[in-house]
């Protein structure tokens, strides 16, 4: 029974997703309901997943899936981050598509069959299961990229991710036939253990191992195979970026540190190569992000160095007991942070996303201060200070990193973070230190402008009352 | 009632801030609300000196538990170290909003918060709940400047963003590798400074901790070298928020190390000393020389205010109790002189509209009270006996000497540029001829005497009766120099033995 209920919410997801796709053959029916059925059925997941998630680490279906997937404390919580996320994107959606006229009812049950992937992903404990859905992830999510047709950077994003995103999945499955080849299985725990007997690593394991890395870094946006993030997450619909930078973030890391954590043979060996990659990204993503005018391209770029932090975490994991917290944590904060910056961007950036730069948010706090405090209050989550989620969850990476003897590694995290401030701070002062050019005017519903102000709260709930941890 | 004393001053000055700036309040009303919460925060703090019985340890306690898995608590207590700079958080703030043409209700919710956040820091007693604080503090200053600041305000608004986060970033990694620290010590986790004074740390990320602390402190001090950022945010600033600074924010920086470096970092603070001392005292001569240069009034005030800080930060590297006791003493006769000074400066730029030097002249003549207490508060920032400054100075150069007679003379020299330029200006801005534009200068009216009144009989009352206050303060800081004495001395007479074992096998 207590499968079941686990795989609940997937099957709520999925069903209400199939459902959505039935109705949207009828021509009569309005984006806005679809979006509140949408809405209903996240809900409903999202609360079948918060009353899962007391259950506690369970192997779904033993004999019949033979162990493939496992729910536990992580899972679930990454669960409930990725269905938050996904509800606070169907809100920003609701609004943005009233001004923005050009998608169908098919929006919506693509969306949920992107969370419904995701969802998988953070369950699977087996390579295969986990390709198929990241699969199932990256095919809706390239749809939603590319969903305005009219729009050239929409087309060039989705080309560009289409491309290279195929490529990413091939490597992970060569890595994985690769892996099978060395190892004879491709569970986790097969891997893990097979690791621990035969430490000695043979050509077809260090293959596999590399290649799996790669591709999990092309999905977290890791260096060197971040240069796509930047025009991906331009070219895209500022809900849709929003809902890449934030969930599909969320189920990569997942079923990632699942992966390391109970391979502690394979972390311990990759070692080295991951640091490096921490330190690269976190730099590389703030060298680009300092030279960006463009809003969501800096948030893109800010979205690298968020990934390096979470890298951090995952060089810093001990698979004794590893629980996930501070990973969870991380991504619970990071995603309020950047999705209430896309939930403000949805409705705030007019039609056409007309405002877009630095400079045409100049003034804004003259015109809307509830909005320039709102913003105000993420950048200042992402940036790490306190009382905001984003410091408590920098202050746990930090902590795990020191207690891992990775100390060099953390002082490179703070020096980072240190130069991220140099973008953040240049949008707040944008806001509050000019006057105001025009007068902000904004369409819509009030949608994206509640699920704004809701994620304010929870950046101060989350860094107040750090309930994961 | 007096169980949540501080909870409640730092929470209403926040609470009291966030709701001045998210609802509507007009100008005038903004103003009376703070300067009303002001007003509640004072008489609590009156109430707390009074009943502080300055035994020695922590009084006022409140501790519970906030996240427990990391072992960090929201814990609060005042003992003598932080007692005056206590007082000089809640009894000055008042002020601020009494003088000076009402502002936006924007400015008086920062203002609020800033209050809040500094008792906040003040008041700590855990490392990861005095982080909090010391970075909210830094939020409001940031707005004040940015947004009501002078011309260059935007310059100088990232210069001290950037120094003083670039500072904490690096304190935060600090108290992280501390923590770890006591957990692989002890086993268990905390961020409880008492429970850390136990911790026994060596070798060079010990090394790289503290200095990281340091730093931190050093740019809030500001200490030469890190001082960079003070003239020119000092002078950009609202005159209000430059005092706010000048005669609190500052002083947290000297009461970080004192609190938290010193007693965890016992070894590295005693090798080191030397080297921040003379950095203290390198500050001063340096800070009071460029004072003498200045053309502009308020950033002559800057210099004056980075180069007595100077001496402040000195006493607390001596390691003996007279030049800790005179350290604590100083904060409270800093904030009272130079702190206030600033907003003499402010009073005077609002009727003048400039703060240049030689534009000025003559005031004594125009406005005697002005004049007598603009004085005290200047004698008082120069160190004449009778007044607060001296008993602080005097007895700060009374442990330099007996900490190292070098340095010791060093910094009394320095205390003579100080009167140099003080003086200097003194002469030029309120004798001498006046001119047009002073001409029709008006004297201090009965509000804005009646604010600065108490502060200039408590300038006087400290000078002459300081021992109702060093009481409160001097067993504190003799419990606090006994215990780093004692773990110091162990821990060199460790090394001392091993490299005479070196070297005999040497020889």
């Amino acid at each position: 029974m207590n499968d079941f209920l686990s795989l609940l919410p997937l099957i709520i997801i999925g069903s209400g997703a199939i459902l959505l796709m039935l109705v949207s053959a009828f021509e009569k029916w309005r984006m806005e309901t679809a979006s509140y059925i949408g809405m209903g059925f996240i809900a409903a997941a999202f609360f079948m997943q918060l009353f899962v998630t007391n259950i506690g680490e369970t192997v779904l279906f033993k004999t019949i899936f033979n162990g493939m997937l496992v729910s536990s404390s992580f899972t679930t919580t990454a669960g409930l981050i990725i269905l938050a996320c996904g509800f606070f994107t169907v809100m920003n959606t609701n609004t943005y598509f009233r001004v923005n006229i050009f998608s169908t009812l098919e929006f919506y049950p693509i969306l949920m069959f992107a969370l419904c992937g995701m969802l998988l992903l953070t369950m699977s404990q087996e390579l295969i299961t986990a390709f198929i859905a990241i699969e199932i992830m990256s095919l809706a999510i390239y749809i939603l990229v590319g969903y305005d047709r009219s729009s050239i950077t929409g087309t060039e994003a989705i080309l560009k991710y289409l491309m290279l995103g195929a490529f990413a999945g091939a490597f992970f499955a060569m890595g994985t036939a690769l892996i099978y080849g060395g190892v004879g299985s491709t569970k986790f725990a097969a891997i893990g253990a097979y690791y621990a007997t035969h430490p000695a690593n043979t050509p077809l394991l260090i293959g596999g191992a590399f290649f799996i890395l790669v591709a999990f870094f092309f999905k977290i946006a890791a260096f060197p195979f971040h240069a796509w993030v930047i025009d991906v997450y331009d070219g895209a619909t500022t809900p849709v970026t929003g809902l890449m930078a934030t969930a599909l973030k969320a189920a990569v890391f997942t079923v990632f540190a699942n992966f390391l954590a109970i391979n502690s043979g394979m972390h311990g060996s990759w070692m080295t190569f991951l640091f490096y990659v921490a330190v690269f990204t976190m730099f590389g993503g703030n060298l680009i992000a300092i030279g960006q005018n463009n809003l969501k391209r800096m948030l893109a770029a800010s979205g690298i160095v968020h990934s390096g932090y979470l890298l951090i975490a995952l060089v810093a994991i001990s698979s004794d007991n590893f629980t996930g917290s501070v990973i969870g944590y991380y991504l619970a904060a990071y995603a309020a942070g950047t999705l209430g910056m896309f939930a403000a961007l949805s409705y705030l950036g007019g039609e056409g996303e007309k405002r877009k730069t630095f400079e045409d948010f100049k003034g804004l706090a003259k015109v809307r201060p509830y909005s320039a405090a709102a913003i105000t209050v993420f950048l200042l989550s992402m940036a790490g200070i306190p009382p905001t989620a984003g410091f408590m969850g920098k202050f746990y990476i930090i902590t795990s990193a020191i207690t891992a003897g990775q100390t060099v590694l953390a002082v490179l995290g703070i020096v980072s973070s240190i130069l991220s401030m140099w973008y953040y701070l240049r949008l707040i002062i944008a806001m509050y230190f000019h006057d105001a050019a025009e007068s902000f005017e904004t369409k819509g519903s009030f949608f994206a402008t509640a699920s704004t102000f809701i994620l304010v709260f929870c950046v101060f709930a989350i860094g107040i009352y750090p309930i994961v941890i | 009632m007096f169980e949540y004393a501080l909870s409640v001053m730092i929470f209403l000055p926040i609470l009291a801030g966030l709701a001045l700036l998210l609802m509507p309040f007009s100008k005038g009303g903004a103003r009376v609300a703070g300067f009303i919460v002001s007003v509640v925060v004072l008489f609590l703090g009156i109430e707390l000196f009074i009943g502080f019985s300055g035994a020695g340890p922590m009084e006022y306690v409140e501790s519970r538990p906030w996240i427990e898995s990391l072992g960090i608590s929201y814990s609060l207590g005042v003992d003598g170290i932080s007692l005056l700079v206590l007082m000089a958080g809640s009894i000055l703030f008042p002020m601020v909003f009494s003088l000076f043409a009402p502002r936006s209700k924007g400015y008086y919710g920062n203002l609020l918060i800033a209050q809040g956040a500094m008792v906040g820091a003040i008041c700590a007693t855990d490392l990861v709940l005095f982080y909090i604080f010391w970075e909210i503090m830094l939020l409001p200053i940031f707005f004040m400047i940015g947004l009501y600041g002078g011309p260059n305000r935007l310059p100088a608004t990232l210069k001290i963003t950037l120094y003083t986060i670039a500072g904490s970033l690096l304190m935060l990694a600090g108290i992280v590798y501390v923590g770890v620290s006591y957990h692989s010590q002890f086993g268990e986790w905390t961020f409880d400074i008492v429970q850390l004074s136990r911790l026994n740390l060596g070798g060079g990320f010990a090394i790289l901790a503290f200095l990281m602390f340091m730093i931190a402190f050093a740019i809030k001090i500001p200490l030469f070298p890190f001082h960079t950022w003070l003239p020119d945010a000092y002078t950009e600033a609202p005159s209000s928020t430059t005092f706010v600074l000048s005669a609190i924010m500052a002083k947290i920086g000297v009461y970080g190390v004192i609190r938290f470096v010193v007693p965890v970092f016992e070894v590295e603070f005693a090798r080191f000393a030397i080297l921040f001392s003379l950095a203290g005292v390198t500050g001063m001569m340096y800070c009071g020389l460029a004072a003498i240069a200045q053309k502009d009034m308020k950033r002559l005030l800057a210099f004056s205010s980075a180069s007595h800080m100077g001496i402040i930060a000195l006493g607390v590297f001596c390691m003996n109790v007279q030049a800790l006791t005179g350290s604590l003493f100083q904060i409270a006769a800093h904030a009272t002189s130079t702190g206030v000074l600033f907003l003499f400066i402010g009073l005077m730029e609002e009727r003048m509209q400039t703060r240049n030097i030689a534009d000025l002249g003559g005031i004594a003549y125009r406005a005697p009270i002005f004049a007598t207490f603009f004085a005290i508060a200047m004698l008082a920032s120069v160190g004449l006996p009778g007044t607060s400054g001296f008993i602080g100075e005097f007895l700060i150069i009374l442990g330099a000497i007996k900490f190292n007679a070098f340095i010791g003379f060093l910094a009394g020299t320095s205390l003579i540029i100080g009167v140099c330029y003080m003086l200097w200006m003194f002469q030029r801005v309120f004798f001498e001829k006046s001119n047009d534009r002073t001409e029709d200068f008006k004297d201090l009216n009965v509000t804005e005497a009646l604010t600065f009144l108490p502060v200039i009989l408590l300038i006087l009352a400290m000078g002459i009766f300081p021992q109702p206050f060093i009481k409160k303060i001097e067993p504190t800081a003799q419990l606090q120099i006994a215990q780093v004495t004692a773990s110091t001395q162990s821990q060199l007479a460790d090394k001392t033995v091993l490299s005479s074992d070196h070297n005999t096998q040497k020889n």
